[in-house]
């Protein structure tokens, strides 16, 4: 492996300068588990690291008790947000996602923003984060900028991020009453697995517990990025969630899919799982929507 | 006896050992083998802890990576970029100008080595190369970073050449030759076993089930990647430190390097660092070691050469692929009549022991149950793919796939219960097969009635849900491959009863080690931290034909037997002398020699030896030991006696099929094994545990995918070797039939765990859902596919025959 400066700045125009100065031959290192494979494997070969986990910030994530926004620093790891009780209990669809990313030694490293900013369509952080509508805040030589996630992703490890920027913060607004919601990745094995499919389901639904009035969709490896099934969403919507309104959901969500063929996967079956996975998410969205905050349970 | 056992152990052994797990062993009541155990055993039969597995779980051992020499370089080997092409130029001038580079070789600048029982493979590739894994230049320098930069300062013209990767292909005239001077890409190698009369039994039978199976490329994945230090020392002698299996075979193929080098009555002393696990994979010399011997020679340096994970997965060799057709019969009342197979092996582009696979292949499809009459027929064929090697089953767990899914066919065309179906065709102790077998224990039907019984073939299963079951015949007593099937020992014994025991044997984690030491404490009446194992260095430790064939237990468990008796017999001699009584009076236990009689007259071992050792005209107590097993070499129609006993069992599998996804999940496994009998029976059952998530990997997620002979997934993250999450319940029923030639009865259990899981799988997943999956690995796309053209649903997408996608519009 090609050696390195290791670089810590205790602030964000600190890490920002850094990387100026060092323009062309610097990259930001989180958690590191992308980041040094692609080192490893030449891909790049950065002469300084500067690291972002000592700049500091708030160590969990946070729920603004007046406007219910959820805050996730960017900067903290898959295993803090596996055993916090407040993704435990409201963030089901989030849980359910970073308590199975890699190993235990990859959560206690890898952080949320480096799974974001890495951009691959198998990231299990990013597909819950976008059925959640999450937006993302970004710092830079210009300050700060919000986007939605959704946009976030430009192609295969490419995302709107400029030269030098940060993804700071990952903001999830607040949630509808009666919303259940539900991630799987489908894999070969228990542990250190990407997905072959990943789908991350949220459904709000009415007081009769039954017709959906809020539904999102999203799929990983589904497409060159994490993606919204925007047809199947639009389907559910006002319809009473039961087993042939699902059914035909994940068919739709299944044709929307842009699936291909690769060493991990072929096309033709990446396209079965999404009709099947979407109507079990589905099943355990209402089962969870029905449950009041508090009554976790395991998928 | 048993209570009267357990206490003398007690206070025998480290707190470690449970007493408690004893009693399972011997309470298998009704299905308990043929004999009884053996009374009077102490530390035989204690699940003792691996000895140094302190060491290990602290860091503490001494893997190659942890070796070092001084004024040691690093090597590092320039891989081909083409399946096949023409060398037309290697330019090196480049890297020999990089500061910190001592040597570049290049195939054109070594003698002539040629590697592998086929003698095909030269060490560094001249004129052309035949796969991406060939080895064109190497180099050594002061820092591996260097020698790295220096590789891809060299330079090389290739002129690309037609491939082959299909091994039906390659068998055509007008393919591509990968060895032109061969002529034929089909190896010269005749697997051809016949006896009976197929055709006539193929008339006569009431059943017949025919089809084709097929097995693919997985790897060890040992954790401990591989690596090798050379190091001429002034006189050109020659040490190696190697992962390897074969210590004494390495050393004469070292040896062959040496001579090729020009140097004539020079040693060669191969050492042994820590093995991180070895599975067959180190069962031959490799490229990079003869590379290593290379390099340093020219560089008059210790040279080491270390693989990371990436050329693990591309320059060690996988598993034996297989295309399998079989045809099996059977009469009216289920009796097998006929089983005909003829294989087609994909060699890849040179020959090591994978081309042999057949001979081992030929005992379950000659012996596993009764078959009258038996063809069989393989041809291994020379493709652009990678060269494949030994791995635990030696071709059996492949052969073991075809056979045993086949005979759940058959049992079910017949309408017999699969289990019954077994049972009538079971394998009984002292019979002989028709290949010369001589079976003396055998506890077969036990195994299989055990499995039933465990797996709960009688519970109702819910939908979705299904059991198999398969059965694993192995070599348990050593197996006659070679010239010689032996194992020696040395021994000697210290002025405190202390014994340090040089064994042929290796241990690579398997704990080889650790029984040695059981049975010479057995037999001394020692302690085990008494014993002291040495089996790392061949200048200290005798001869043995290697770490394969499961025989480890058997023949150097036999051979440290052999020398201990002596050894006893000398100590005995000489207590006898001090205490004036009758030698056949004296025992030896708990480091004392005891005579019954008169108690009063104990004596302290090491007293005794101290007296013999310090009076004049002392001694000092040593004993030797070869062990050669009677076992048969195959004759040229392929049979005889090839080992002393053979190891049986029978696997059962519950799995779960989701139907809409084809996933698989094991709900639980048994294993069982007549074992002869459990010198350890925890370390069995980790063999057996191992062995069986090893054959999970390899029926449902393992496979080193080739693309036009490019390994595509060389990592980890993308070959699917199970994780610890990933482990199923297994319970490991141990059945003991006391072979009368194993060491207390012993026979080899090291790889049958991993033998007969893929057809139990696939017979679980039949009996599940209806669907047979015929090729490896089970993946839930087959699974699934199966499923929809079962259901003869137009699946749109997906064509039912080649699994591929089509347009649906
Ligand atoms: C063994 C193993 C198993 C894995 N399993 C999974 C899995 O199951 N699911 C999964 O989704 N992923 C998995 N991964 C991938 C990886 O762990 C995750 O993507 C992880 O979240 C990356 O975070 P990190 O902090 O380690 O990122 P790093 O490697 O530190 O950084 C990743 C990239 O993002 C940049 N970066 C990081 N943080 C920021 C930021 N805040 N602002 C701007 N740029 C930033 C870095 O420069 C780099 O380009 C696995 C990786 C390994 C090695």
């Amino acid at each position: 492996m090609k050696p390195f400066t290791y670089l810590i700045p205790k602030t964000l125009d600190e890490a920002i300068s850094l990387f100026e100065s060092h323009e062309g031959r610097s990259a930001y290192i989180a958690g590191g588990t992308d980041v040094l494979i692609k080192i490893k494997e030449r891909k790049l070969l950065p002469d300084y690291l500067i690291s972002l986990k000592h700049i500091l910030g708030p160590d969990r994530p946070l729920l603004n008790a007046d406007t219910k926004e959820l805050y996730i620093s960017a900067f903290i790891t898959h295993r803090t947000l596996e055993r916090s009780t407040l993704i435990q209990r409201t963030y089901p669809i989030l849980h359910d996602a970073v308590k199975n990313i890699g190993s235990v030694q990859i959560r206690n490293t890898a952080t949320i923003g480096g799974n974001l900013v890495n951009a691959v369509p198998s990231a299990d952080g990013a597909i819950p984060l976008i059925a959640l509508d999450a937006s993302v805040n970004i710092y830079g030589t210009k300050g700060m900028r919000s986007i939605d996630l959704i946009h976030f992703f430009l192609g295969p490890g490419q995302s709107v991020l400029e030269k030098g920027e940060i993804l700071t913060e990952i903001v999830v607004p607040p949630l509808l009453p009666r919303t259940g919601g539900a991630y799987i990745k489908f894999g070969r094995r228990k542990a250190m697995e990407l997905p072959l499919l990943g789908v991350g389901m949220l459904l709000s639904l009415d007081e009769d517990l039954a017709t959906c009035v809020k539904a999102r969709i999203g799929l990983g490896v589904a497409a060159p990025t994490p993606i919204r099934a925007f047809s199947a969403e639009r389907f559910l919507k006002g319809r009473e969630v039961n087993e042939q309104t699902l059914t035909e959901a994940g068919q739709i969500a299944a044709d929307e899919a842009r699936v291909r063929d690769s060493i991990r996967g072929v096309a033709w079956y990446r396209r079965e799982l999404v009709g099947v996975l979407v109507k079990r998410m589905g099943f355990t969205c209402l089962q969870r929507a029905g449950l009041k905050h508090g009554d976790s349970e395991d998928v | 006896m048993l209570a009267n056992g357990t206490t003398k152990i007690a206070s025998k052994l480290a707190p470690t050992i449970n007493d408690r797990h004893l009693l399972r062993i011997y309470d298998s009541a009704p299905f308990k083998s043929c004999e009884k155990p053996m009374t009077n055993v102490y530390i035989v039969g204690q699940r003792v802890s691996k000895l140094a597995a302190a060491e290990k779980a602290t860091g503490r051992s001494k893997y190659i990576q942890d070796v070092t020499l001084p004024g040691m370089l690093h090597g590092k080997i320039l891989y081909s970029k083409y399946p096949h092409a023409r060398i037309v130029n290697i330019d090196t001038s480049r890297a020999k100008k990089l500061q910190g580079v001592r040597v570049v070789l290049t195939g054109e600048d070594i003698p002539a080595i040629r590697m592998g029982v086929y003698k095909d493979n030269p060490p560094l590739k001249a004129g052309k190369v035949r796969s991406y894994r060939d080895e064109v230049a190497a180099v050594a320098a002061t820092d591996p970073a260097i020698a790295e930069e220096a590789l891809n300062l060299i330079e090389v013209t290739y002129e690309a050449l037609p491939a082959v990767f299909d091994p039906e292909t390659a068998m055509q005239k007008d393919a591509p030759l990968v060895h032109e001077a061969h002529k034929t890409n089909i190896l010269k190698m005749p697997w051809k076993l016949h006896y009976g009369d197929v055709d006539a039994a193929r008339k006569e039978a009431a059943h017949i089930v025919e089809d084709r199976f097929s097995a693919t490329w997985v790897t060890h994945c040992c954790l401990g990647t591989s690596g090798s230090i050379a190091d001429f020392d002034y006189d050109n002698h020659l040490t190696v430190y190697s992962n390897t299996q074969i210590p004494s075979l390495a050393q004469k193929d070292f040896l062959g390097t040496v001579k090729a080098l020009g140097l004539k009555n020079r040693r060669v002393r191969v050492v042994k660092p820590c093995i991180g696990g070895a599975f067959g994979s180190k069962l031959d010399t490799y490229a990079y070691e003869h590379v290593a011997i290379l390099l340093a020679f020219h560089a008059r340096k210790p040279v080491r050469i270390l693989f990371d994970r990436k050329e693990e997965f591309i320059a060690t060799s996988t598993r034996q692929p297989a295309i399998m057709d079989i045809a099996q019969g059977c009469d009216e009342n289920g009796k097998l009549l006929f089983r005909d197979i003829t294989m087609i092996l994909d060699n890849g582009a040179y020959t090591s022991w994978g081309a042999t696979t057949p001979s081992v292949m030929m005992m379950p499809i000659s012996t596993l149950y009764r078959v009258p009459n038996v063809r069989y027929q393989a041809s291994c064929v020379y493709t652009n793919n990678t060269y494949a090697q030994a791995m635990r089953g030696y071709g059996n767990p492949q052969a073991t796939f075809a056979i045993e899914s086949s005979i759940d066919m058959l049992a079910r065309a017949a309408g017999i219960d699969p289990v019954e179906f077994r049972r009538i065709n079971a394998n009984q102790p002292s019979e002989v097969s028709p290949q010369g077998f001589r079976i003396t224990t055998c506890g077969l039907t036990e195994c299989i009635d055990r499995v039933a019984h465990e797996i709960g073939a009688d519970d109702v299963k819910k939908k979705g849900e299904g059991i198999g079951y398969a059965s694993l015949i192995h070599v348990g007593g050593g197996a006659r491959v070679y010239k010689s099937d032996g194992c020696g020992t040395l021994m000697k014994i210290n002025d405190y009863g202390k014994v340090d025991v040089f064994t042929g044997a290796t241990d690579m984690g398997q704990g080889a080690d650790t029984v040695i030491a059981q049975l010479v404490a057995e037999e001394l009446g020692l302690h085990i931290d008494d014993i002291h194992v040495i089996h790392t260095d061949t200048d200290v430790c005798p001869w043995d034909v290697g770490a394969h064939a499961s025989r480890t237990t058997f023949i150097a468990g036999n051979s440290a037997l052999g020398a201990a008796k002596k050894l006893k017999e000398q100590i005995v001699k000489i207590a006898s002398q001090t205490l004036d009584v009758d030698p056949q009076q004296i025992e030896l236990n708990d480091r004392m020699a005891i005579f019954r009689e008169d108690t009063e007259k104990n004596i302290d071992l090491g007293k005794l030896l101290r007296k013999t050792h310090f009076s004049p005209g002392g001694n000092m107590l040593m004993a030797e030991y070869f062990y050669d097993p009677d076992n048969e070499n195959l004759g040229r129609d392929f049979k005889g006696n090839l080992s002393m006993t053979y190891t049986f069992g029978t696997h059962g599998a519950r799995v779960k099929v989701d139907e809409e996804t084809g996933k698989v999940e094991i709900l639980n496994y048994v294993a069982a094994h007549d074992v002869g009998r459990a010198i350890n029976p925890m370390l069995l059952e980790g063999q057996v545990y191992g062995g069986v998530m090893m054959g999970i990997g390899y029926a449902l997620t393992e496979q080193v995918q080739l693309e036009k002979g490019e390994i595509m997934n060389p990592n980890f993250r993308d070959y699917k070797v199970l994780t610890a999450k990933d482990t199923v319940p297994i319970e490991a029923p141990i059945l003991e039939t006391t072979d009368p030639d194993g060491p207390y009865g012993a026979k080899g259990i090291g790889e049958p765990g991993c033998v007969p899981t893929a057809p139990a799988i696939a017979n679980a997943i039949y009996d599940a859902v209806g669907v047979r999956i015929k090729d490896l690995p089970i993946t839930p796309e087959r699974v699934l596919a199966a499923l929809k053209r079962k259901k003869g649903i137009d699946s749109c997408g997906i064509d039912p025959l080649t699994e591929k996608e089509y347009d649906c519009t």
